[in-house]
């Protein structure tokens, strides 16, 4: 089953310890057949709400940063507590903060 | 399972092919290595639930893992060495390349293939003997029993931890590709019961692909194999409708395929393409799946090119099923005329007698070129040959949908059925004759009318079902067909069928040189007696063991044995007072020991003198031939 992780964002600034240790655990997740597909988000991005024929687009930044998404990733795993542990090892790199981690329908 | 044991679960399976890996990367023997590990796996259990999951689960296994292997080491007599080897090897933390020599012991052409796929899901994988056993419809004794069975093999066999090199590793590699290639299909594919599809299998093979793909970069069969996979997974959501029925590949909603797959096969196929080198089997079908994927319609696909593909992969790989397909795809390319030709070179293969998609795809031939009554019957045919109900379903659909002016007269299964209800037949001819009209109604289609049955379908029918068969089974059937034709009033059926030569090999008899040579052995008298008799007789050896003693007539040198004579001359009349001795009624060989109570023979097998049983055939062909090397027969 595939699930999707996405991390919100947090205060803490990455450095180069952070960045080495990501790149090998993204590269031992691809090997192992895991993840899919992963990539970061920009802090700002779009908003748009339709209402009835009403399309309205906002341009971000939004106030509440710490709800939006910084990075997600796609993994196929067998079970969901597969999916709860890679986002466990993900947050160990990463540091302290919030996770939601959603299985995917096809 | 608590959640504490679905967290094991997972860290298990994430985690168990390095363990295993580096474990026996120290102890050199893959059995144990697993054992080993399975105990850091039952502690995990046992502590887990009260200490909590430890901050890293994978190294902690490891660890205990570890402390296991380096116990079982000094415990060993092997100690010294096995010192220098740790010195070695101060960590068990695998190499990269550990799980691939792992993958090649596992999947090493010693074990049978079955053997191979169980124990790469249980090293590879992690996973446990009931989830492969579900996984491939087997119970879990059976597992286990073949997981311990290549266990033992590999340990006999010395295999080596160690990556394969020069003209060895194509060979290995090939095996390693082959055992992925299976388990995936069993997923894709479940061969019986109306599941069409066992994903978990799927996404193992996949798993275990794109690991390998890491491990062996270098190889562009793997990438090959993985871009395969990658791309026929896309396709699983959208190849079985609502109802659980095939759908082919030109009426699949190519929405629903999973683009991310097929991103990936692409991906993988370019990979491949890197490497270099002639294109190998799975690069090729890589190709052709990426052909199907790149269409954005089942129009726009480009057969021309899938043709060229499948010509290349036929040279490579000559089987019957890839050059049904390429059939089908020059059917697609340049019409279904040139295609059906294809089919017919293939259609008489052996191979694929019970393969349900050659009257599917040659049905489906027919039917374009207008030869409907003939497509429908091969429709039939291929429905009586499914394998799950889905695709029969199916099968039958479609032969309902070819418009055919309905034939009058009977077809060939209800020929068939009248033939064999009629009652003068007796249950052993009945059940004969059924053998043979079975497999004639199945290979030309029940629904052909009888009408249209020629000799030449017959032949063709021999050709490939009895083709190998020995010379009794094919007379055997050529008669049935005979007397068939002769009751349908359809003339001799069997006018392209010689009558075969049955020439039974017969084991030469002894000279009478190795004869005088055998009556001078010093042998006991059991042993000389029968002999002399058999040789004496010429009767079978199964009559002469039967005989009892009240059954022999001794002055008149013969005995009543399953209902002829047996009788002999001089030698054996000499031999058999001795050997009789007092014992007036019983069998007269008898065996060595009285049977033990839980094989206690029927009472006429018994001898009541010295509750001794019959000799047994085996036992007797044993002990001549450990004496002479012979058979029994020989002494005729």
């Amino acid at each position: 089953m595939r699930f999707l992780m996405m991390s919100m964002a947090n205060d803490s600034q990455p450095d180069e310890k952070l960045f080495a240790e990501m790149a090998a655990f993204i590269d031992e997740m691809t090997a192992s057949g895991v993840l899919l597909a992963t990539g970061g988000l920009e802090p700002s991005g779009v908003r748009m709400t339709s209402v009835g024929d009403e399309i309205t687009v906002t341009d971000g930044p939004f106030a509440e940063s710490k709800e939006s998404v910084a990075g997600f990733a796609l993994v196929e795993v067998r079970t969901k507590e597969e999916a709860i542990e890679m986002c466990r090892r993900f947050r160990k790199i990463v540091g302290d903060g919030v996770s939601v981690i959603q299985q995917v329908f096809a | 399972m608590t959640d504490v044991h679905r967290t094991v679960d997972a860290v298990w399976k994430l985690e168990s092919a390095r363990i295993v890996a580096g474990l026996t990367r120290m102890v050199r023997d893959v059995g144990l290595a697993e054992e080993l590990a399975q105990d850091a796996l039952v502690a995990a259990l046992e502590q887990w639930p009260a200490t909590g999951v430890p901050d890293n689960p994978g190294a902690w296994l490891t660890a205990i893992a570890k402390r296991r292997a380096v116990d079982h080491l000094r415990w060993s007599e092997r100690l010294e060495r096995k010192h220098e080897l740790l010195a070695r090897e101060p960590e068990p933390e695998a190499r990269q390349d550990d799980v691939l020599r792992l993958m090649f012991v596992s999947c090493h052409p010693v074990l049978s293939a079955p053997a191979r796929a169980a124990l790469t899901l249980r090293l590879i994988g992690g996973l446990t003997t009931a989830e492969i056993a579900r996984a491939f419809l087997v119970t879990e004794p059976t597992i286990t029993g073949r997981i311990a069975a290549a266990k033992r093999t590999l340990a006999e066999e010395g295999v080596p931890f160690e990556l394969p090199e020069g003209p060895e590793l194509a060979d290995r590699l090939s095996s390693v590709l082959g055992v992925i290639y299976l388990i995936f299909n069993e997923g894709y594919s479940a061969t019986s019961g109306d599941d069409l599809l066992r994903p978990g299998l799927c996404l193992e093979a996949l798993r275990l692909g794109r690991l390998l793909a890491e491990l062996a970069p270098h190889e562009a069969e793997v990438h090959g194999l993985v871009a395969l996979m990658e791309i026929q997974e896309s396709r699983s959501a959208a190849r079985t409708g609502l109802t659980g029925e095939p759908v082919q590949l030109h009426e699949q909603n190519r929405g629903r395929w999973d683009q991310l797959l097929i991103r990936r096969g692409f991906t993988a196929l370019l990979r491949a393409r890197e490497v270099g080198g002639p294109p190998g089997p799975y690069v090729l079908q890589a190709a052709i799946a990426v052909c199907h994927a790149q269409a954005r319609t089942a129009e726009d696909t480009d057969w021309a090119q899938i043709a060229a593909l499948y010509g290349a992969l036929a040279r490579v790989l000559p089987t019957p099923v890839v050059r049904l397909n390429r059939a089908v795809a020059v059917g697609h390319a340049r019409g279904p005329q040139a295609g059906l030709e294809l089919v017919d070179e293939v259609a008489d293969d052996p191979a694929l007698r019970d393969y349900h998609l050659l009257p599917g795809v040659r049905g489906d031939l027919l039917r374009r070129v207008g030869r409907h009554a003939e497509a429908r019957s091969e429709f039939h045919r291929a429905a009586a040959l499914a394998r799950n109900e889905a695709e029969r379903a199916f099968l039958l659909r479609r032969a309902d949908e070819v418009a055919v002016d309905e034939t009058d007269g009977p077809t060939v299964g209800e020929a068939a059925e009248d033939f064999l209800g009629r009652d003068d037949l007796d249950t052993a001819t009945v059940r004969s004759y059924g053998q043979t009209l079975r497999r004639l109604c199945r290979t030309v289609g029940e629904r052909t009318p009888l009408a249209e049955l020629t000799a030449d379908q017959v032949t063709r029918v021999f050709a490939t079902a009895w083709g190998d068969a020995a010379a009794t089974t094919w007379n055997r059937h050529r008669s049935t067909i005979r007397s068939f034709g002769a009751w349908a009033s359809l003339g001799d059926l069997a006018a392209g069928l010689d009558r075969r030569a049955e020439t039974r090999p017969r084991t030469p008899s002894l000279t009478p040189e190795r004869l005088e040579e055998l009556w001078s052995l010093d042998v006991p008298l059991r042993e000389r007696t029968l002999w002399r008799l058999l040789h004496e007789s010429a009767a079978s050896v199964s009559a002469v063991l039967s005989l009892d003693v009240e059954d022999l007539d001794l002055d008149d040198r013969r005995a009543r044995a399953d209902g002829t004579w047996v009788s002999w001359r001089a030698g054996t009349a000499q031999l058999l007072p001795s050997l009789l001795g007092d014992r007036t009624s019983g069998p007269v060989f008898l065996a060595d020991r009285r049977p033990g109570p839980g094989r206690m023979p029927a009472p006429a097998d018994l001898c009541p003198h010295t509750g001794r049983g019959r000799l047994s055939y085996e036992r007797a062909e044993h002990l001549f031939k450990r004496t002479t090397g012979g058979t029994l027969r020989q002494l005729r």
